[in-house]
C-alpha cells in the first residue's frame, strides 16, 4: 500500500489522492520535525535520524561559471562544515544537552521554515527523495541574530514511529560560501 | 598614560586627564599597555580602531602571513585568493613551479582582479576595464592601449604590488616589507614545534582539499593567543562538552582523565608559541577518536616519525599540541587543524581554516582525520564552538568604557619558565601558562613601535 502511494506521488503532474495524501504526510513531517528542533525537544530530533544515516553539509565556495559545476560543492574526500554518521551525532546530542555545553546554554532560539517540499523520486518500496528548502532564523543571548538560507536534499524511509519517516540522509547545501555567524551549533 | 592595573582601587568615573589628551597613539602609549613585570594588559589592543590601523600597517605589512598550503595549487595556473590583513591578494602556481603572491587589486581604477575563491586560470582579466595579467601578475594587455593611452604608458609599471612568498615544509607564507628576515629566520627557534605536525614523514603533508571559513564578532588576537598559549581553557570548562561528545557511549565525563603533564614553549624570537600534553592520551582520544589516535601514537607511522623526529617524546608522547605563529597563522599538531586568523576591524575575525594529513598515511587515516577534524575543529565544531561564544562575549564586554579601563591579569606561569628541558629545547615552562602570550604581545607591541628591522629583527 505504501508503495503504491509513493509510486503514484512521484509521477510528475499526479494529482491522484494517494500523490496528495503522500505530499501532505511529507510536509507534515518536515513541519514536526522543525517544531523538535524550535522547541529544542532535541533527543526526540535525534530520533528520527536513521541508524545509517549521513548528516552532510559540504563547503560552498565562488567560482567562475565555467568552473562553477565542478568545484562548487566541496566533494566527499574533501573538507565540510558537517559529514557526520550516527556515531557523531549522538556525540553532539551529548554537547547539545550537556550542562556545561556553552555555545548551547543558554540556549538558542531557533525557526526552521521548510517550504518548497518536493517527492523527488521513489527510491525503493520505502525511500523517497525529497528536497526542501529552508530558512533557520537564530536569536542567541542578548542581541545576536544569524539568519541561514539553503536547500535540504534528503533520503526519508518509512519508519514505526509517530511521524512516520527517519531520515536515512541528509545532504545541506547552504546558501553561504563563508558562514556569516560564530559557529554552527544549530541543526538543519 | 594612567590605566588602572591589578589592584582594584575605586575609580573616578572618568579621567580629567584623558579629556585633553590627543586621539593617536606614541610609542610610549602603546609601550604602556603590556607589561610583562606585572603581568598585565591593557585590553585596549582589542578594540581601539586607531591601533587596528596601524596594526595594519606596522604588522600585517611586516609580518610573514600564511596563505595556505603548497597542494592547495598543486599545477600550473592553480590560484587561491587570500588575505594578508585586509589586502586581498592571489597566490599562484607559476608554469615553473614556482609560487607568487600579488595584491588583487588593478593597479588602473583599484578593482578586485579576481573574484573567485580559487579554480584554475591562464591569466587574469580585471572586469572593469579589462585589464588583462599573466598568472605572474605582469599586465600584458590594456584595451585600446596603443588608440586610447598616452606616449608614455608602461605596461611594465602598472602591474599589481607583489609580495613575497616563501615555504616552510608545505606552508606557504607572503610578506609585504621586502626588508624582512627570511622567513626560515622569522619562524626562529619555533620550527622545531612546528615539524611535529610538517615533518612526521619525508613525504611531508598535504592538504584535505577545502578552505572553511566563519566569521567571530572578536579581535583576532584573542584567537591567536589562544592557540599560542592557552591550553588552560581546554584543561578547564571551556571544552568539556566537546569532551563529552567524543567520549563512546555509556562513559561519562567523570571517567574520563584530562591530562596534567605537559609543556609550554615560547620562541626565543618572534612571539611565537606553543604547548602541548605529554603521554596521558585521554584528550587526544576525546578529539580525535581511537583511529587517529593510534596511528599518532603506535604505529608503523609513529615509529617512522620517532626516527624522523629523533624521539619518542616528540613523536608520539606530545599530544593536543596548539601552535601560533606570530601573527596569525595557528594550528595543532596531531589534530592537524590549520588557520588564519583574518582581521575584519578590531571588532571581527574571519578563521579560515584547513586540514593537513601526513601525504603518505593509510587512505582511511587521511578519511579519519577529514572526518574527526570537522567534527571538532570547524564552525559546527564540538570544541570549536565554545571558542567562538567566549571570544564574542568578551568583545562584547569589551564595549564598556570600565571594562576597557581594567587591565587584564596574564600572569600565569611569570618568571617560571626557562631553558634546561631534557626533551624540549628552548624556553619551557608548564603547560598551563600564559608565558607564551607574554611573548605574542611582546612581539605585537615591539612590532607597533620600532621602525626598522635592524632592532626588530632577529
Amino acid at each position: 500500500m505504501i508503495d503504491e502511494k509513493m509510486r503514484a506521488a512521484t509521477r510528475q503532474g499526479d494529482i491522484s489522492l494517494e500523490a496528495l495524501s503522500l505530499q501532505h504526510e511529507v510536509e507534515q513531517f518536515y513541519y514536526r520535525e522543525a517544531l523538535l528542533l524550535d522547541r529544542h525537544e532535541f533527543n526526540d530530533w535525534f530520533d528520527l535520524l536513521d541508524e545509517d544515516i549521513r548528516y552532510f553539509m559540504p563547503i560552498r565556495t565562488n567560482r567562475t561559471r565555467r568552473e562553477q559545476k565542478k568545484l562548487e560543492y566541496t566533494k566527499d574526500n574533501e573538507f565540510a562544515h558537517f559529514d557526520d554518521d550516527l556515531t557523531m551525532m549522538r556525540g553532539r546530542q551529548r554537547k547539545l544537552m550537556s550542562d556545561v555545553g556553552w555555545s548551547e546554554n543558554p540556549a538558542s532560539r531557533t525557526r526552521h521554515i521548510v517550504g518548497n517540499v518536493l517527492i523527488e523520486e521513489e527510491l525503493s518500496a520505502s525511500e523517497l527523495s525529497v528536497v526542501s528548502s529552508f530558512i533557520v532564523y537564530r536569536n542567541r543571548l542578548e542581541r545576536q541574530v544569524d539568519i541561514f538560507a539553503g536547500e535540504r536534499l534528503d533520503v526519508l524511509r518509512r519508519a514505526e514511529n509517530e511521524l512516520g519517516f527517519k531520515i536515512a540522509k541528509r545532504t545541506i547545501h547552504i546558501d553561504q560560501s563563508t558562514i556569516l555567524s560564530n559557529n554552527l551549533s544549530l541543526f538543519f | 598614560m594612567t590605566v588602572e592595573k591589578t589592584k582594584t582601587r575605586l575609580n573616578i568615573g572618568a579621567d580629567p586627564r584623558e579629556f585633553q589628551k590627543r586621539p593617536s597613539w606614541t610609542n610610549e602609549d602603546i609601550l604602556a599597555l603590556l607589561d610583562e613585570e606585572d603581568g598585565t594588559l591593557d585590553p585596549r589592543i582589542y578594540t581601539d580602531e586607531d591601533l587596528y590601523r596601524l596594526e595594519q600597517e606596522r604588522v600585517f605589512g611586516r609580518a610573514w602571513i600564511l596563505l595556505g598550503h603548497e597542494t592547495h595549487v598543486p599545477k600550473p595556473g592553480d590560484f587561491l585568493t587570500t588575505y594578508m590583513g585586509e589586502d586581498p591578494v592571489i597566490l599562484v602556481r607559476q608554469k615553473d613551479k614556482s609560487l607568487r603572491v600579488f595584491l588583487n587589486q588593478c593597479p588602473h581604477r583599484g578593482m578586485r582582479i579576481c573574484r573567485t575563491d580559487g579554480g584554475n586560470a591562464k591569466s587574469f582579466t580585471c572586469s572593469y576595464h579589462g585589464w588583462a595579467y599573466d598568472l605572474g601578475g605582469n599586465l600584458i594587455n590594456v584595451p585600446y592601449e596603443s588608440e586610447a593611452f598616452c606616449s608614455d604608458f608602461n605596461k611594465s609599471e602598472w602591474g599589481p604590488t607583489h609580495a613575497r612568498v616563501e615555504t616552510y615544509k608545505g606552508l606557504v607564507f607572503a610578506n609585504w616589507d621586502k626588508n624582512a628576515p627570511t622567513l626560515l629566520e622569522y619562524l626562529s627557534d619555533a620550527t622545531y614545534y612546528m615539524d611535529h605536525m610538517l615533518d612526521r614523514t619525508p613525504a611531508g603533508t598535504e592538504v584535505i582539499g577545502g578552505m572553511q571559513k566563519w566569521v567571530i564578532p572578536c579581535n583576532w588576537k584573542f584567537a591567536a593567543e589562544q592557540f599560542c598559549s592557552d591550553m588552560y581553557h581546554a584543561g578547564t570548562v571551556s571544552h568539556l562538552s566537546g569532551i563529552e561528545a567524543g567520549l563512546p557511549e555509556g562513559m561519562e565525563l567523570s571517567d574520563t582523565k584530562i591530562p596534567t603533564v605537559g609543556y609550554q614553549f615560547r620562541a626565543k624570537w618572534g612571539g611565537h608559541g606553543t604547548g602541548f600534553y605529554v603521554g596521558e592520551p585521554g584528550m587526544m582520544l576525546a578529539i580525535m577518536g581511537p583511529k587517529v589516535t593510534e596511528y599518532w601514537t603506535d604505529s608503523e607511522a609513529a615509529n617512522r616519525a620517532e626516527k624522523h623526529l629523533g624521539s619518542a617524546e616528540r613523536a608520539r608522547q606530545l599530544m593536543v599540541q596548539h601552535m601560533t605563529v606570530f601573527p596569525t597563522c595557528s594550528f595543532l599538531p596531531g589534530i592537524n587543524t590549520v588557520r588564519t586568523w583574518q582581521p575584519r576591524g578590531p571588532h571581527e575575525t574571519e578563521i579560515w581554516a584547513f586540514t593537513v594529513v601526513d601525504a603518505d598515511a593509510p587512505e582511511e587515516v587521511k578519511e579519519e582525520y577529514r572526518r574527526q577534524t570537522l567534527r571538532t575543529f570547524s564552525a559546527g565544531g564540538v570544541f570549536e564552538q565554545d571558542d567562538g561564544e567566549n571570544w564574542v562575549e568578551i568583545q562584547s564586554v569589551l564595549r564598556g568604557h570600565q571594562a576597557r579601563k581594567r587591565r587584564f591579569n596574564i600572569q600565569m606561569g611569570k618568571g617560571r619558565s626557562g631553558v634546561g628541558n631534557k626533551d624540549f629545547p628552548g624556553s619551557i615552562g608548564y603547560v598551563y601558562n600564559e608565558e607564551a602570550a607574554r611573548g605574542l604581545y611582546r612581539q605585537w607591541i615591539r612590532m607597533m613601535t620600532e621602525p626598522s628591522w635592524e632592532t626588530l629583527g632577529p
